[in-house]
């Protein structure tokens, strides 16, 4: 195989036999427009390397050197400190927490996103209105969404006096062990639901509504057309859902650090701020890149099965 | 031939923008002058401003230019900065705790040569803290003590006379707490409150008091001991304060100050800054006084503050340190420091001259404040200590107390910081 650059490198002046002239214009013909494509992508690919696929090579690299300050600079230690992290009761603890909170939120999230665009795209009084409410929370920058739901969380604050309206024992939410993930995915899920609603009304919007009339001829109840007809038709809205969804749940940090930095007893412990502890407050860079590493295979296997199971149902 | 010019143009415009990205930071025109100095910290502006205006004043031609960075921020900024050896750094702005660790990594620039200045200037707490393997590393500029406010009007309800500012007249904490229950049958929504609700700052005097000690402990101060007798009764009673609705569950840092201003807690443990803030909010009749100990216990308060440094890549390392000379061991420097806020400076003739201005933001509320840090700086303060571990070690603590508070039964969750504190320090050999 020829390098494209070799070709476009031949000089000139060294003209060939008149015979061979026609293949090379053609070739050139050919290059030139990959060329001028890759000139222009060359910022975007530039971008890639420099800001993703770099970094990437620093982390993995990183995460085979070790060394404390006192042992004087950095060495490779190959695969200790991957070792050290599955042998850390501390770490075993925070990656089943994060399994725990990614198998139970991403369901959650998406089943309500999808319920609250299939209510909203109803023809019905002030549905736009309520629309908005719900997406409202997305403008509301993360670290202030924390902060508002920290006093309704407090013993004396909102989420108790509510519950004492109804008549209910005060919870002790974000101080207690068995409480306080729940807390943190209702937090999470009144500022994502909103948004993920958003592109599954895009969804619902494009279903032709010949196909909901042609049902209701036949008989078929609201209930029935939902689910033969809204569900498998946004399926593909529902995937890009479900899969961002997942990766942003596995990135959430900002709440957990406002709120609960890790506790009570590491219950909501999260990967995404175990590494920021271990890299920024415990200073161990190295061992938070291992981490790094293990989130990203983690995230992209989830997201791989994902895939893999919507693929099946396309081909089913 | 239109092909390959369009082909060019999007090359040079790569070009062009990886170049400018490049380029920023040298066209900067304050590092290629000697006379810059430049100072990072995680302070308004505004606080260092007189400080700033007063060295310039003083050394013509000389300016100093300064960076904030938000608190949060301020660790990590500093270790990727100086890791990659930024000179834009001159001086910096290092939490007192942290000295030993700067030094050992080689961040800090060694001030040997100001020791016996240095130790003239302040206590030999604030002087102890910037020493490290017998070399001097920062200068004090700040400390810090703790006190306890009082809102007299809920003791008058539970009819308890209320304490006074002298030492000698030190409440303990078990009369405290006592106290603090009559007054919630009095009213009072909670009986006692700390402003640092997990912070090691001010749960270390429990300990001490208790002769937990610090915690760490060895030669060279890197075995973990908070398991022993004293940790563990004072944690224990720290849990029970909690367990008893005595102090509120759930009401983070930045949260506690307002319920002391807004009337609801009886006694309540903070620092200098405090008095400005309820000369401001506080509309009841309170005072300050002495932070308790325990029956039978040391009186033991907290110290120490912050320290600058110079970086070590620095071009300007002589104007640098004169500006640090300027702002730690000068009275009038180190006095400009504390103009725009409300913390002690470390130097001992500044702390004489700022510690009336201070009583004085209270009114009658505040009276005999400056007697009493003087005193407690003086006698009782036990700083935190100097160890190349203190980072890891704070953190794990304060994640220890946090869980404490929260119900966590204390002797295990104190074993467990221990030896998430000892593997966290097997990384640093």
């Amino acid at each position: 195989m020829t390098a494209p650059g070799a070709r476009i490198q031949r000089p000139r002046a060294a003209s060939p036999l008149p015979g061979t002239r026609r293949p090379r214009r053609r070739s050139r013909l050919v290059w030139r427009p990959t060329l001028v494509a890759l000139a222009f992508l060359s910022p975007a690919l530039i971008g890639l390397v420099l800001l993703r696929l770099a970094p990437a090579v620093v982390a993995f690299w990183q995460s085979l050197q070790g060394g404390g300050i006192l042992s004087g600079g950095e060495h490779f230690v190959g695969l200790d400190n991957y070792v050290e992290l599955f042998s850390s009761a501390d770490f075993i603890g925070s990656l089943l927490v994060t399994l725990l909170f990614t198998v139970i939120i991403n369901p959650v999230q998406v089943a309500i996103a999808f319920l609250l665009a299939v209510l909203y795209t109803r023809r019905a009084a002030g549905s736009g209105f309520w629309r908005s409410l719900v997406i409202l929370p997305i403008a509301v920058p993360p670290a202030v969404s924390a902060v508002i739901w920290s006093v309704i969380y407090r013993p004396d604050g909102l989420g108790n006096a509510f519950l004492g309206m109804l008549g209910l024992p005060a919870q002790p939410f974000l101080t207690s062990p068995t409480q306080s993930l729940t807390a943190i995915m209702v937090l999470l899920s009144w500022v994502g639901v909103g948004y993920w609603m958003l592109f599954l009304i895009a969804g619902i919007n494009d279903v032709p509504t010949e196909l909901y009339e042609a049902a209701s001829l036949d008989g078929a109840s609201a209930w029935r057309q939902l689910w033969t007809i809204t569900f498998p038709l946004v399926r593909r809205p529902l995937a890009f859902v479900l899969v961002a969804d997942t990766v942003s749940n596995f990135l959430v940090f900002a709440p957990v650090q406002i709120l609960t930095k890790g506790g009570p007893e590491g219950s909501t412990n999260l990967l995404m701020h175990d590494i920021f502890n271990r890299a920024y407050t415990l200073g161990d860079l190295n061992t938070a890149q291992a981490e790094v590493i293990i989130l990203v295979l983690l995230t992209l296997a989830i997201v791989a099965v994902q895939f893999r199971l919507l693929k099946s149902e396309d081909a089913a | 031939m239109r092909r390959v010019s369009l082909a060019l143009v999007a090359l040079s415009a790569t070009a062009a923008l990886a170049l400018s990205g490049c380029s920023a930071s040298s066209s900067d025109p304050g590092s290629a002058d000697g006379s810059v100095v430049k100072l990072l910290g995680a302070e308004d502006p505004a606080t260092f401003a007189p400080v700033i205006s007063a060295f310039e004043a003083e050394n013509k031609g000389t300016t100093v230019k300064y960076t904030q960075v938000p608190f949060d921020q301020l660790s990590s900024t500093l270790q990727q900065r100086l890791a990659a050896k930024d000179k834009d750094i001159d001086v910096y702005t290092v939490d007192q705790p942290n000295v030993s660790q700067l030094a050992a990594q080689g961040f800090l620039e060694d001030l040997s040569d100001l020791k016996d200045q240095a130790k003239k200037a302040t206590t030999p707490e604030q002087y102890s803290v910037n020493v490290y393997q017998d070399k001097l590393w920062a200068l004090s500029v700040w400390n810090s003590t703790q006190m306890m406010f009082v809102n007299n009007d809920a003791l008058a309800k539970a009819g308890i006379a209320a304490p006074t500012a002298n030492p000698a007249e030190r409440w303990t904490w078990e009369q405290t707490v006592d106290a603090g229950k009559a007054a919630q049958a009095a009213g009072s929504k909670w009986g006692l409150l700390f402003e640092q609700v997990e912070g090691y700052y001010q749960l270390q005097p429990l300990a001490e008091s208790l002769g937990g000690g610090s915690g760490i402990t060895g030669k060279d101060m890197l075995t973990a001991d908070v398991t022993n007798p004293g940790w563990t009764k004072a944690m224990q009673w720290y849990a029970d304060l909690y367990s008893n609705n005595v102090s509120p569950r759930g009401v983070g840092g930045f949260q506690t100050s307002p319920v002391f201003a807004d009337g609801d807690v009886p006694f309540f443990i903070g620092g200098p800054w405090d008095v400005g803030k309820f000369a401001e909010n506080a509309k009841f009749n309170w005072s300050v006084v002495p932070m308790p100990a325990f029956a039978g216990g040391k009186a033991v308060t907290p110290n120490g503050s912050w320290s600058w440094g110079i970086n070590p890549a620095s071009d300007h390392k002589d104007a640098a340190k004169k500006f640090l000379e300027f702002a730690a061991l000068n009275p009038a420097g180190n006095l400009a420091t504390t103009e725009k806020t409300t913390i002690i400076p470390a130097n001992t003739e500044a702390q004489a001259k700022y510690l009336p201005t201070l009583e004085a933001l209270g009114g009658t509320h505040s009276a005999g404040v400056a007697d009493l840090i003087t005193e407690e700086i003086k006698t009782t303060a036990v700083p935190r200590p100097v160890s190349v571990g203190y980072v890891q070690f704070e953190s794990m603590m304060n994640k220890a107390f946090a869980d404490i508070r929260n119900g966590s039964p204390v002797e295990a969750r104190l074993k467990d910081a221990q030896s998430q504190i000892e593997a966290a320090w097997k990384k640093l050999r």
